[in-house]
């Protein structure tokens, strides 16, 4: 007959104090890096990115986390400024982290990394450029948010328009054919969606794309300084152009859905984005007939890397080799094909997606002469923009401007006063 | 010799406490005080004293002075609000204790005060669309007029008083419970006799014996009120559909100079006067309450 010998309390503690050294051993050995993001949407390519270093990396543990964009920059602002505790991969616009990188706060990039930054097989100098200051890499490219006109192909048919607009004049023409009105003439479906509401440097971010095409900048270069560029006849026209569309022509009211939602939902006609929203359409408006095209002069383009801060040198070195192997070409054309957003690796072939996805050549086939800018690494950028926004949102809003031009320009007016104000608080204003 | 011991004990036991309290409320206070007086980016290792410069600035914001005015009318706006719904609801739930759904009542009330914000907010946005909400919905229903209630300077504000207002209403019930209960029923079993209604009992006796509570609900509601961040934020907030218009509240500008903008120093001169502010109210409200209570 078997014996079975019975452990007392004391031995059971000690058997689950063993397990839990064991465990706590095992996890000691794993690696842990974290990845920082502030678009959501990229969550799965950064997990698929983990994925494919597993080989090299066995051990290694990847912790995703994304949030929205403008908690994002708070938590990194807050993090850096304290210190991270583990190796974090941070996903940064270009310009934010230049403010980082000036004060000591994010390691230049090791040498293997910044020799695949370099080569010119991999970036263009317009890319390379954003992750360098001062001749030292601190980042890896990663993908763009660049913007174009986004239309709905049924309801240009149904208006009898043929092909999308081409000036700022026909926008003006095309979202008053394409308004859809109620009995009583409240626009139901806006004929062009633009960002009315709402808070942050987004609206005025938007304001500069519209005011570009007019020949105008919201800041203009002098040197290495900068002053307000937008109390002028391009921004006269740009404001102009938001006023009459809200007040004047009325294709579109503030309180309306807008934006990406809205196109896909039909409440709109047109409206200017980013390459995300083919991916969000795919997966959320399988059914809409829509097609891009090019705006008329050309677009921002917001380069986004890939950063490492924090952890012990061997974590570190796991968060880099992340970044590299987030710029493999399965895994970009993956983002490309699944998220939207257009990677900034070239020599990689993209045509398979662009042939089942023509909506993407707007953001890729671009002419020689389009031109595309991007927002000064200034440290003073996110407060100019939401002062500025601030103003706009107010001048949207206001009926008794619509066809005055000289109210117009003097809220333009007052608005480059107070930017100029911070540009000279910050030593950086252009004479 | 053993009450100098019990003394040396009662005041090792406290040191703790005074110790936590030092360091997780005065420090941050003193701190946010000597940072006001710096200029500070956050990130650079260099603070620049700058005096009382950061507070003249804030004077001559119209940002900050945007945010001040809706701060306070959110802050007031709140406050009278709560008060005599809270007090209102309470003596109507007090009437209603021998009832059987009276717990369910108390429940009912309270419940928006521990639900989580954001989402509380979010489902607030829904009923506030424009286009969607539920709120327009009845008005057009009973002939009305559709309101865009985010879009509207006037109506955004009115939007984030009544979601304060329902979110503090429950705490305020609660103390106000409380208070109904400890008055004496002797006085109002007169009251009755000299042929008193229900609505004069209540309007010319527990009002003004409800007095002290009344004090303390005022300041906990204007604090919050004061506070008011979330809602402002989630009610504007939104990335690809319809964001309504952005009411600046303070504790939002402070935020978004500190962790934004990267001014920290200004960020914390808007916090003194923001300190400043809830500290002369709250001796204004002790003390208006204290000289009429003994009148």
């Amino acid at each position: 007959m078997p014996s079975h010998k019975r452990y007392g309390p004391l031995g059971k503690t000690v058997t689950l104090s063993a397990g839990l050294m064991l465990a706590g051993s095992i996890s000691a050995q794993a690696q842990d890096i974290v990845v920082w993001g502030g678009f959501p949407e990229l969550t799965d390519y950064y997990e698929r990115v983990a994925e494919g270093m597993s080989d090299d990396y066995p051990d290694l543990n990847v912790i995703v986390e994304p949030i929205g964009l403008r908690d994002h920059e708070k938590r990194v602002a807050l993090a850096l400024s304290s210190g991270l505790d583990d190796a974090t991969v941070l996903e940064l616009i270009g310009s934010t982290a230049n403010r980082y990188i000036v004060n000591d706060l994010l390691p230049p990039a090791p040498s293997g990394v910044a020799d695949f930054v370099n080569d010119g097989e991999n970036f263009e100098p317009f890319f390379r450029d954003t992750a360098t200051v001062d001749g030292s890499v601190y980042g890896v490219p990663l993908f763009r948010g660049q913007g174009a006109l986004f239309y709905n192909t049924d309801m240009l048919a149904e208006a009898g328009l043929d092909g999308p607009p081409t000036t700022m004049e026909e926008y003006d023409d095309y979202a008053a054919k394409l308004t859809q009105r109620d009995e009583g003439g409240t626009p139901t479906v806006s004929g062009w969606s633009l960002r009315l509401s709402g808070g942050g440097a987004g609206i005025a971010e938007k304001f500069w794309i519209n005011m570009h095409q007019h020949g105008g900048s919201v800041l203009e270069q002098v040197g290495d300084k900068y002053r307000a560029g937008y109390a002028n006849e391009a921004g006269l026209a740009a404001l102009r152009q938001y006023v009459n569309a809200v007040s004047g022509d009325k294709t579109v009211s503030i309180d309306m859905p807008a934006d990406a939602a809205a196109f896909q939902r039909g409440q709109t006609a047109m409206f200017i984005r980013e390459s995300w929203v083919i991916g969000d359409t795919e997966k959320k408006a399988p059914d809409l007939n829509y097609d891009t095209a090019l705006l008329p002069r050309g677009s921002i383009a917001l380069p986004v890397n890939l950063y490492v801060s924090g952890g012990s040198d061997k974590a570190q070195e796991a968060a880099w080799a992340f970044a590299i192997e987030a710029n493999k070409p399965e895994h970009l054309i993956w983002m490309l094909d699944n998220v939207g957003w257009l990677p900034n690796r070239v020599g990689v072939d993209y045509s398979g997606v662009i042939e089942a996805k023509p909506q993407f050549s707007a953001f890729v086939d671009l002419p020689e002469d389009y031109e595309l800018f991007t927002l000064p690494s200034i440290e003073p950028i996110n407060e100019i923009l939401t002062r500025f926004a601030a103003k706009l949102t107010e001048a949207f809003a206001d009926p008794s401007l619509a066809g005055d031009d000289e109210a117009i320009m003097a809220i333009l007016e007052s608005s480059a006063e107070e930017t100029n104000a911070i540009l000279d608080r910050a030593g950086i204003l252009a004479e | 010799m053993l009450r100098r011991k019990k003394f040396l004990f009662a005041i090792l036991a406290i040191i703790p406490t005074f110790v936590i309290f030092g360091w997780v409320r005065m420090f941050p206070i003193i701190e946010t005080l000597r940072l006001s007086m710096y200029d500070w980016n956050l990130l650079s290792k260099n603070k620049t004293f700058v005096g009382f410069s950061n507070f003249s600035q804030l004077f001559r914001d119209d940002q900050f002075l945007d945010a001040l005015t809706n701060t306070a009318i959110i802050a007031f706006g709140a406050m009278a609000v709560t008060i005599p719904v809270s007090m209102a609801l309470a003596g109507v739930i007090y009437h209603r204790t021998r009832s059987r759904f009276a717990g369910f009542y108390e429940t009912a009330v309270f419940i928006p005060h521990v639900v989580s914000l954001v989402p509380a907010a979010m489902a607030w946005k829904w009923i506030f669309d424009a286009k969607l909400g539920p709120l327009n919905a009845i008005i057009m229903s009973l002939g009305g007029e559709a309101q865009a209630w985010l879009f509207d300077p006037v109506l955004s504000v009115i939007c984030i008083i009544l979601l304060v207002s329902w979110q503090t209403l429950g705490y305020a019930v609660l103390i106000y419970l409380v208070g109904f209960r400890n008055l004496p029923k002797s006085v109002y079993e007169a009251a009755r006799l000299d042929g008193a209604s229900g609505i004069q009992s209540f309007l010319f006796m527990s009002v003004p014996l409800l007095k002290p509570i009344t004090l303390y609900v005022s300041v906990v509601t204007l604090i919050s009120g004061f506070n008011v961040y979330a809602q402002a934020y989630v009610l504007a907030s939104d990335t690809q559909g319809a964001p309504g218009r952005l009411v600046r509240v303070l504790v939002l500008d402070m935020l978004e100079n500190s962790f934004q903008n990267f001014r920290v120093g200004y960020a914390a001169a808007e916090a003194v006067i923001l300190l400043s502010i809830v500290l002369v109210l709250t001796a204004v409200q002790f003390s208006l309450l204290r000289q009429k209570g003994g009148n």
